[in-house]
């Protein structure tokens, strides 16, 4: 430390608050950060990683084919899929093989996009959704009725992509 | 025995000569990627992944194939060898349709793991690929993916090599080339495909009842073993959230070696099945009612405890040894000597002299002849037929004595087809032979009149000359099967086999009991002897049991299967606990067991299922199945190994062992372990001999000539003579349950040779009638040479062909084709 004597210090000092005190001025006359949550809804990054969605292809058929890729790549084990086969009558994905259940525990999600990242065929995304919370655990439990994108596009993605 | 040197990578190693490259390489740990090659079929170099760098060879080498020369020095990581490898993934996966997502092997696919590690990361083919229709089912149990097929033969030559069931070929040339069936279609189902899926490198050949359950990663695996047959081969059953989805063969070279059949494959879906008890029921006025645990229970230890000694006990095959010991300490306790595991069997000779079992699998290794008689091997123990054809494969010479063509007839040397209960007089007949080659012929077999015998079994002289030339070769492992003890006269038989085995020298094993039968006879289940198979009057024996439970069990030998049950019907029993076991449908006399079910005050059923014998119970108690109990079963060779829980049983079933000691703590007669394995214990105090993994010595007859006159009665002339043969695939209670397997068994028909069906005017594949006495089945017909002129081959097993009717082996038919139905 130099050695200041006291009006050499009370200068010094003094300057820094005044700096400090600046920008708490300046900031007194922008609009806030704080977002009136839930009068009003804050903007999410293009990024944000949110509730999940399974996607479809245009046609309605399912992008998941139940690989559960996501499953093992999961750090906190949060999937669950049971696998079934198409028949002819009834096709439900691309190929054999389809998610006959798919469940996320959202309690356990950290949301770190790894299934997303996994996912060979595109099927899951991570939304903007972020409004998850819930009264009950077992509400927390999502399952494929749930998490299926209501009609090809809601999620944001395009269906019309080929992965 | 000679060895050469060799450097690989630099390091130098020492193998016997004929060693390959590749072999030599594993042994210095250094791995070297192959397709095709598998250690227990001979070298192919089809897939050329093996490809290794020899210095002074002027082209890369496959490894697989590649013997190990002195002086040789090789490279395995050298760029040429990288580059290649390289090189040989980006072709096989040109047609390849990487749609891992969807296939079933990936996770545990070699053709992933070695693009992973040595395979290029793109591929430059952007023409289109190969296409076939997918997932063409071959079986019930089959899928096939010809695009994923990468052509490595593995699966055809298993059927080549290793099964000889030839289930699998290759058709067309060129890259059109893909696997299929043969394209004439075999009359039955192959018994070993599992063993394809398990070997294919690829997601060509898939499971069709494992199809899309789980992936390799959702799977905990658990090592059992199977209790199907008796051969006890050792699994893993992967299990997924407490659902068994599949049962995988696990490494044991002692008894599987890898292979499994496709009932062990398969058939595990039972266990989940909605059909399982899970609460018990107790008989009041005439009609089963569910009840707690608590009344059941005290129903039947009020009810044994009034009987005591008049109760008795039957089955034991489907408990593990543990239980086995359990029940006969408790009936013991009781005061009674009437508990055989033999529930299925009309013949039960003495278990100290005559015990089921066989001697080691090895031995097949070392004999010279395997002789079976009446033993349809296939059918019955398939994976001894493995076990069977490498040793063929290797010189032992292969003889059948059978009342059918047995479907590995092609791999024996010799196969002698007698008329149904005869094979005493060809074995009498050999006998005769072989005394007389060796220069004396003792004296009771001098009243053998060979001609005679033969004609009386219907074979030719020349037949039975040729069964003794392969005899020649050296000692034999007599193999008795079904269809001699289940026969007419399987006293005649064991007499003539003890004395061909006295003339000729070798071993006689009793290929009889599924599941853990010889356990349960060893564990002390059987009438007439004490837990190890001990004489019930050896006072040593009877010491150590007064020491380990607290009284001598009773002296009087106790009744086996047949004559229980005529005590039952005369009203001497009183209670009869049936654990695991059906001898309302298995044991071969119906009228019999009906009139014992009359005769008793109680009937208690141990079941999974509500089976025949469990409609007609007293009492029904929900039991756990092979995969929800932990203990130890005992093979055919007297091995005992562990088997663990792999998933929880249905809520409200309880294990036999549980249910038998709270029994004994009702009776006042406390069983108290803290344990599964403190029941091992005690009961290798009883047993000393048993011991884990390892076989045990059964009790063998000693060889002994006596000639036994064929039975005064002459056969009936009208209708075809019954032969009952089970098939492996059949409608049990657990294979019908079992995703697959009802496919595979198909539905029944009976087998008649061409001569009779041309007299009866029965068309192959016609609906007929059976006829005998009073038991009627509507069937269809085929007519193959597998049965004799004279002969009605019937697979017992099924609903409409129950045991209880179909399988009295006196049993004369009348055959009559339906009009209007056949096909």
């Amino acid at each position: 430390m130099r050695n200041r004597n006291g009006w050499q210090r009370v200068v010094v000092e003094g300057a820094a608050i005044l700096k400090g005190m600046a920008v708490t001025l300046r900031h007194l006359f922008r609009p806030p950060v704080t977002v009136q949550y839930p009068e009003r809804r804050p903007r999410v990054a293009g990024r944000y990683k949110g509730r999940h969605w399974l996607t479809l292809y245009a046609d309605g058929t399912e992008r998941c084919v139940g690989c559960e890729l996501c499953v093992i790549v999961c750090p906190s084990q949060a999937i669950y899929v049971k696998a079934a086969e198409n028949t002819p009558e009834r096709r439900v994905s691309r190929g054999e093989r389809y998610a006959e259940e798919f469940q996320i525990n959202m309690l356990r999600c950290i949301f770190c996009g790894f299934c997303e990242e996994a996912c060979p065929t595109g099927a899951i995304v991570l939304g903007r959704d972020f409004e998850l919370a819930d009264y009950r655990r077992e509400a927390l439990i999502y399952t494929k009725s749930m998490l299926q994108e209501p009609y090809p596009g809601a999620s944001g993605r395009d269906p019309n992509r080929e992965v | 025995m000679s060895t050469v040197t060799l450097t690989i990578n630099g390091r130098t190693v020492t193998v016997p000569k004929g060693t390959t490259v590749y072999h030599a390489a594993r042994q210095l740990g250094v791995e070297i990627p192959i397709f095709c090659y598998h250690d227990r079929m001979p070298p192919l170099g089809a897939c050329r992944m093996c490809f290794v760098q020899v210095e002074k060879m002027p082209r890369l080498q496959t490894s697989c194939t590649l013997e190990a020369q002195e002086g040789m020095v090789v490279w395995t990581e050298s760029p040429t060898v990288v580059e290649a490898r390289r090189a040989i993934l980006e072709f096989l996966l040109i047609n390849h349709p990487l749609d891992c997502p969807i296939c079933d092997k990936g996770g545990e696919c070699p053709l992933q793991d070695n693009t992973f590690k040595y395979g290029p990361g793109a591929s430059r083919f952007v023409e289109p690929k190969r296409r076939f229709p997918k997932a063409v089912r071959l079986s019930p149990v089959l899928t096939l993916d010809r695009e994923r097929c990468i052509m490595c033969w593995r699966c055809t030559r298993f059927g080549e090599v290793v099964a000889g069931d030839h289930a699998l070929k290759g058709h067309d040339r060129g890259y059109r080339t893909h696997i299929d069936v043969p394209p004439v279609t075999q009359e039955r189902p192959s018994k070993f495909i599992g063993n394809t899926i398990a070997i294919c490198p690829v997601g060509a050949l898939t499971s069709g009842v494992y199809r899309f359950r789980a992936r390799p990663w959702d799977n905990r695996p658990v090592a059992s073993v199977c209790n199907h047959c008796g051969v006890g081969c050792a699994t893993w059953v992967d299990a997924r959230g407490g659902e068994v989805v599949r049962v995988r063969a696990r490494e044991k070279a002692e008894v599987n070696d890898i292979w499994l059949c496709d009932l062990g494959f398969f058939g595990y879906d039972y266990t989940q099945h909605p059909d399982r008890l899970t609460t018990p029921y107790v008989r009041e006025r005439g009609v089963l009612r569910e009840a707690s645990w608590e009344e059941a229970l005290d129903r039947v230890a009020h009810a044994l405890g009034e009987a005591a000694p008049r109760v008795a006990a039957l089955g034991g095959e489907r408990l593990t040894v543990e239980e086995a010991y359990l029940l006969g300490r408790l009936f013991r306790s009781l005061g009674s000597n009437h508990v055989d595991a033999r529930a299925d069997a009309r013949f039960t000779p003495s278990a100290r002299e005559w015990a089921w079992g066989s001697g080691t699998f090895q031995a097949l290794e070392s004999a010279a002849v395997l002789v079976l008689v009446g033993c349809d091997l296939t059918e019955e123990y398939p994976v001894l037929w493995l076990r069977a054809k490498r040793a063929l494969d290797r010189g032992l010479v292969g003889v059948a004595i059978s009342p059918k063509r047995l479907e590995v007839e092609p791999y024996l040397k010799c196969s002698v087809l007698h008329d149904y209960g005869a094979e005493a007089d060809v074995l009498y007949a050999a006998a005769c032979l072989v005394g007389e080659r060796a220069g004396g012929l003792p004296e009771p077999l001098r009243e053998v009149d060979v001609d005679e015998s033969c004609r009386r079994a219907g074979v030719d002289r020349a037949a039975v000359e040729e069964l003794v030339r392969c005899l020649e070769a050296g000692p034999a492992v007599f193999a008795v099967g079904r269809l001699s003890w289940d026969g007419p006269h399987p006293e005649r038989t064991l007499a003539a086999l003890q004395t061909l085995q006295a003339v000729h020298g070798g071993q006689v094993w009793v290929l009889r009991g599924k599941g853990n039968a010889v356990g349960a006879l060893l564990a002390g289940l059987v009438p007439d002897a004490l837990p190890g198979l001990v004489a019930l009057d050896d006072p040593q024996a009877r010491a150590r049991l007064h020491e380990v439970w607290g009284f001598a069990p009773p002296e009087e030998p106790g009744l086996s299967t047949p004559a229980m049950l005529e005590a039952c019907a005369a009203g001497a029993l009183r209670v009869l606990y049936v654990a695991g076991a059906d001898p309302a449908r298995d044991f071969p006399d119906g009228a019999l067991w009906h009139r014992a079910r009359a005769g008793l005050q109680l009937l208690v059923v141990t079941e999974l299922f509500w089976t025949d014998t469990a409609r007609q119970a007293d009492v029904v108690l929900p039991a756990l199945s092979i995969f929800e109990r932990e203990g130890t079963v005992v093979n055919l060779e007297g091995r005992p190994q562990r088997v663990a829980p792999s998933r929880m049983g249905p809520p409200g079933a309880r294990a036999d062992g549980e249910i038998l000691q709270v029994l004994a703590a009702r009776l006042g007669r406390p069983m108290e372990y803290a344990s599964v394995g403190a029941v091992w214990a005690e009961l290798r105090r009883a047993a000393p001999q048993l011991d884990l993994d390892r076989p045990t010595e059964l009790p063998r007859p000693r060889p002994q000539v006596e000639y036994r006159r064929p039975a005064a009665a002459g056969r009936q002339e009208e209708g075809l003579w019954v032969i009952p043969a089970a098939p492996l695939f059949r409608q049990g209670e657990m294979s019908a349950r079992s995703r697959g397997l009802p496919e595979l068994a198909g539905t029944p028909a009976v087998v008649l040779h061409a001569q009779d069906a041309a007299a009866l005017g029965v068309d192959d594949g016609a609906e007929v009638e059976l006829r005998a006495g009073d038991a009627v089945a509507r069937v269809r017909a085929e007519v193959a040479d597998r049965a004799r002129p004279g002969h009605v081959l019937v697979p017992v097993g099924f609903s409409q062909l129950p045991r209880a009717r179909w399988a009295n082996p006196e049993l004369r038919v009348r055959i009559r084709v339906l009009e209007g139905v056949s096909r």
